[in-house]
């Protein structure tokens, strides 16, 4: 399988910090890959590099074989690189349901010409994302809270509706950031069968910021560690949690 | 002087507040929905109806091709405007428009021989000869008039004025509706989320920001045919100003409330001219105009402190923040 | 000419400066961009007049009782508006729009009160200052000499004095200066008791060096003084300084015959807006302003 994702010698700063300091890697198609490190590792940012929402000093970072460094997110997001944040970001005034339909991609009905001038073909289109919103809403859990506010959910309610949201919009690379954060162990559990769902029925591959060590060792195919911007090991779960480096990286690490 | 039960005088406040509503849909769709500060919308005005008016007396037009056409180039404005602005920050947006409208002004009063200078539209035909672009209008006035059976041609006005603005309430609140107006209100929620899914919010915005400066343009061309003459200082930015209290007085995220605060805002703005009890009593007529203002001014901050969701706005759905 | 222009510019500068230096503390300080200010300015220059025409005092006297009576009303708003938006959780936009209620209250008070007709203060405007090829009026070279003495105070009060270093600190990060125990509410009142202060003496110094003025004057002068602000680097004090004199600079030096006939005087304000347009377009963080991040 080759690399759906490669990421090579990003270097970003902010001032005299230097949040990323050359970091490389690759996520390969169909994988589980989970990017961890102590807090200020640089992971965060690497991830806005990578989803185009922050632009890299330096490094290159391919899709598929495609550079992408210099994208605009958007376009990063077209391309089937989609993420999620790590306070889970929901459209607090708009419904459930529409939080989760505004992914839908390529959207004939987004373009307001198409809706004055062939509103079939967009009711069409509306109907069968109202369909499939209505699955992923159920796979999450939500489907009551379809047409409430996003802002009535609860913190692992959100997190939930983003994961659905993001899923919605097809993507062949998910990012997500610290999904388990705040969330309760049985909504871990549960996440995690969905993700590792996703992988089987529809192939998407994953990069996960996580801090669930215990989690990312039992779900990872790779793990990807990174310290003060640079990537110091990488490879299979076991192998990982014994190099040396990575101990010393957690356990040297400011608290 | 009108009194309270003036007819007449009820169907120019009518007229106004229905170009003020036209204004204010445009607002109400760039903020309200997209989340722009736009508060330069008055140069679209004035876009609008010099465009009309130039292309009326200078080429010898019809008002059926030149109204287009000012619609167009006050859309076209609006992204020209957009264009370099737009990634800005909501804040320095604000203050590119408003710095815009003022450039406009400028030009409008300084290029006489485009414009016809300070002196307004009169001198569009050049000195001496006073200018008009009211012909086709009045024959359309006329002719609404006697199809529609009404008393005067203030009343056609009303009716055609209401008209459009109905109609134009209708059509953005069904584009509200769409998977466009979605993606909209989404970039008002949290533009970031947008583009991570995928959506140009640039692209969008651009589109809102056309759409309301058209709606604008259409107001100044109304305005041109109500007041038959304009200058540059007509489109001073108070009048931006008050096209955004009506817009936070009937209620931001809903269009329909857009011709409801224009309706109480006209009422009260041009009822207040009767009170004639203290303390206005106590002011002549000029200076009363300044008090009506101060109201005004206070009433807008009265409405952001006490009931920031506007007249019909629901506490839940509050877009300002 | 040229340098008469010059001379020009670094008049209205200076002004601008002090005007824009008042903006910026607002905007660093308190976190929104005070559309009020220009009215706030009109006001100081209002009772200067007031004092200085009806009640036949010396300008310098009428000056500084402008100060007061504008820093006294910079207080007073904030008690009876801006803590109250503030209780209530009022983010920048809503400041925004109450600020510019705000602006349309004052403004037309001040009609309401003083009346339409423009004012001028009782100052000789015969009185001519000649440095070589440059004639200086007496009023701009006042203006000049005291807005630099008042920035170069604010500069020191903001360096070197205890409040002025908590003004700094709350402006680089309120939630942290809160939670470091610094008393937030007595650092505004601080803050806007300075920039009433400065608002009023820019107010007297524009209507000076403007001869005269009516109500209207101080919102007119609100964009180049924004555009100061925004091409000094929003949040800077000492970028509002910069972007004041630049501006002073560009729009005076801009009509020059040397730049192909140079700019019609008439469009003065134009080169101004298209300065700010320009800035915020190339160099959204201004001069000195830091680079924003995600």
């Amino acid at each position: 399988m080759s690399a759906l994702l490669e990421v090579e010698g990003v270097v970003r700063s902010f001032g005299s910090i230097h949040a990323v300091d050359g970091a490389s890697f690759a996520v390969e198609q169909g994988s589980i890959t989970s990017l961890i490190g102590p807090n200020g590792a640089g992971k965060s940012t690497l991830f806005n590099v990578i989803s185009g929402f922050v632009r890299a000093d330096a490094g290159r970072v391919l899709l598929d074989g495609s550079a992408i460094e210099r994208r605009p997110a958007h376009a990063i997001a077209q391309a089937g690189l989609v993420r999620t944040f790590q306070t889970a970001r929901v459209l607090a005034r708009m419904t459930v349901r529409d939080n989760v339909l505004l992914a839908t991609p390529e959207h004939p009905g987004e373009r307001l010409l198409q809706s004055i001038v062939r509103p079939r073909r967009v009711r069409g289109r509306e109907r069968a994302a109202r369909a499939l919103s209505d699955e992923l809403l159920t796979l999450v859990g939500l489907q009551d809270h379809a047409d409430a506010l996003a802002s009535t959910l609860s913190g692992g309610q959100r997190k939930l509706l983003d994961f659905a949201r993001a899923l919605m919009a097809r993507p062949r690379l998910l990012l997500l950031d610290e999904p388990m954060a705040g969330v309760n162990p049985t909504l871990r559990v549960q996440l995690l069968e969905h993700v590792r769902e996703r992988r089987e029925r529809e192939g998407v591959t994953f990069l996960i910021v996580e801090h669930d060590l215990e989690l990312v060792m039992r779900v990872s195919d790779l793990v990807v560690v990174m310290n003060e911007g640079r990537v110091i090991a990488s490879g299979a779960p076991a192998s990982v949690s014994a190099d040396p480096r990575v101990v010393d990286a957690y356990l040297g690490a400011p608290p | 002087m009108s009194t309270i039960a003036s007819g007449d005088f009820w169907a120019f406040v009518g007229v106004v507040a229905g170009i003020y509503a036209l204004l204010g849909l445009g607002i109400q769709l760039e903020f309200g929905f997209a989340g722009l500060l736009n508060f330069g919308h008055v140069a679209f005005m004035a876009i609008g109806a010099y465009t009309m008016a130039i292309l009326v007396v200078k080429l010898g037009w019809s008002m059926w091709i030149a109204t287009p056409l000012a619609v167009v180039a006050a859309a076209a404005a609006g992204v020209a405007l957009g264009l370099p602005t737009l990634r800005l920050r909501a804040d320095y947006f604000a203050i590119a428009t408003i710095a815009f409208s003022e450039i406009v002004r400028y030009v409008a009063t300084n290029e006489e021989t485009l414009t016809g200078g300070s002196q307004g539209t009169i001198n569009l035909a050049g000195a001496g000869q006073a200018a008009s672009y009211n012909g086709d209008w009045d024959r359309f006035e006329s002719w609404v008039q006697s199809t529609l059976r009404l008393g005067s041609k203030d009343a056609a006005m009303l009716a055609i004025v209401w008209l459009v603005a109905l109609a134009s309430c209708t059509a953005l609140w069904a584009a509200g509706r769409t998977p466009w107006g979605r993606v909209l209100r989404g970039i008002r929620e949290d533009e970031d989320v947008v583009s991570s899914l995928g959506k140009n919010v640039f692209a969008f915005r651009l589109q809102a920001l056309a759409v309301g400066s058209a709606l604008a343009g259409l107001a100044g061309c109304f305005y041109a045919w109500q007041f038959s003459f304009f200058s540059p200082a007509d489109f001073a930015p108070l009048l931006t100003f008050f096209a955004w209290m009506i817009v936070i007085l009937g209620g931001l995220g809903r269009f329909f409330a857009v011709p409801v605060g224009a309706v109480v805002f006209g009422v009260l703005f041009a009822g207040t001219r009767f009170f004639d009890f203290a303390p206005f009593a106590w002011f002549d007529s000029a200076e009363r105009a300044y008090l009506r203002l101060m109201l005004i001014g206070l009433a807008i901050i009265g409405l952001i402190l006490f009931r920031p969701q506007g007249v019909l706005g629901r506490r839940e759905e509050l877009v300002l923040d | 000419m040229f340098l008469q222009l010059v001379a020009n510019g670094l008049v209205t500068g200076a002004v601008v400066a002090i005007a824009a230096l008042g903006v910026s503390l607002v905007y660093g300080i308190l976190g929104f961009v005070n559309f009020a200010y220009g009215d706030v300015m009109t006001f100081g220059a209002f009772v200067a007049v007031l004092f200085d025409g009806r009640l036949g005092m010396a300008m310098i006297v009428a000056a500084v009782l402008a100060m007061v009576a504008t820093a006294i009303l910079s207080l007073g708003l904030e008690g009876v508006l801006w803590r109250p938006l503030r209780a209530r959780r009022a983010g920048f936009m809503s400041l925004f729009l109450a600020s510019i209620g705000l602006a349309l209250v004052l403004r037309q008070a001040i009609f309401l009160v003083a009346g339409p007709q423009p004012r001028s203060y009782d100052v000789d405007p015969y009185k001519v200052y000649v440095l070589g090829s440059v004639r200086l009026s007496g009023a701009q070279v006042v203006a000049v000499a005291v807005a630099a003495v008042a920035i170069v105070t604010v500069a020191l009060v903001l360096r070197v004095t205890s409040v002025g270093r908590t003004m700094r600190a709350v402006a680089d990060d309120r939630a942290l200066a809160a939670v470091s125990g610094i008393d937030t509410g007595r650092v505004i009142g601080v803050t806007w008791i300075l920039c009433g202060l400065i608002a009023g003496l820019a107010g007297v110094l524009s209507a000076l060096v403007q001869g005269s003025f009516d109500p209207n004057f101080g919102f007119s002068l609100l964009l180049p003084v924004f555009a100061a602000v925004v091409l000094g680097g929003i949040g800077s004090a000492y970028g509002a300084l910069l972007g004041g004199l630049v501006l002073g600079l560009a729009t005076e030096v801009s009509t020059w015959s040397g730049f192909h006939g140079g700019v019609n005087p008439v469009y003065k304000p134009v080169v101004a807006f298209a300065v700010l347009i320009a800035v915020l377009l190339l160099r959204p963080q201004g001069l000195l302003g830091r680079a924003r991040t995600l």
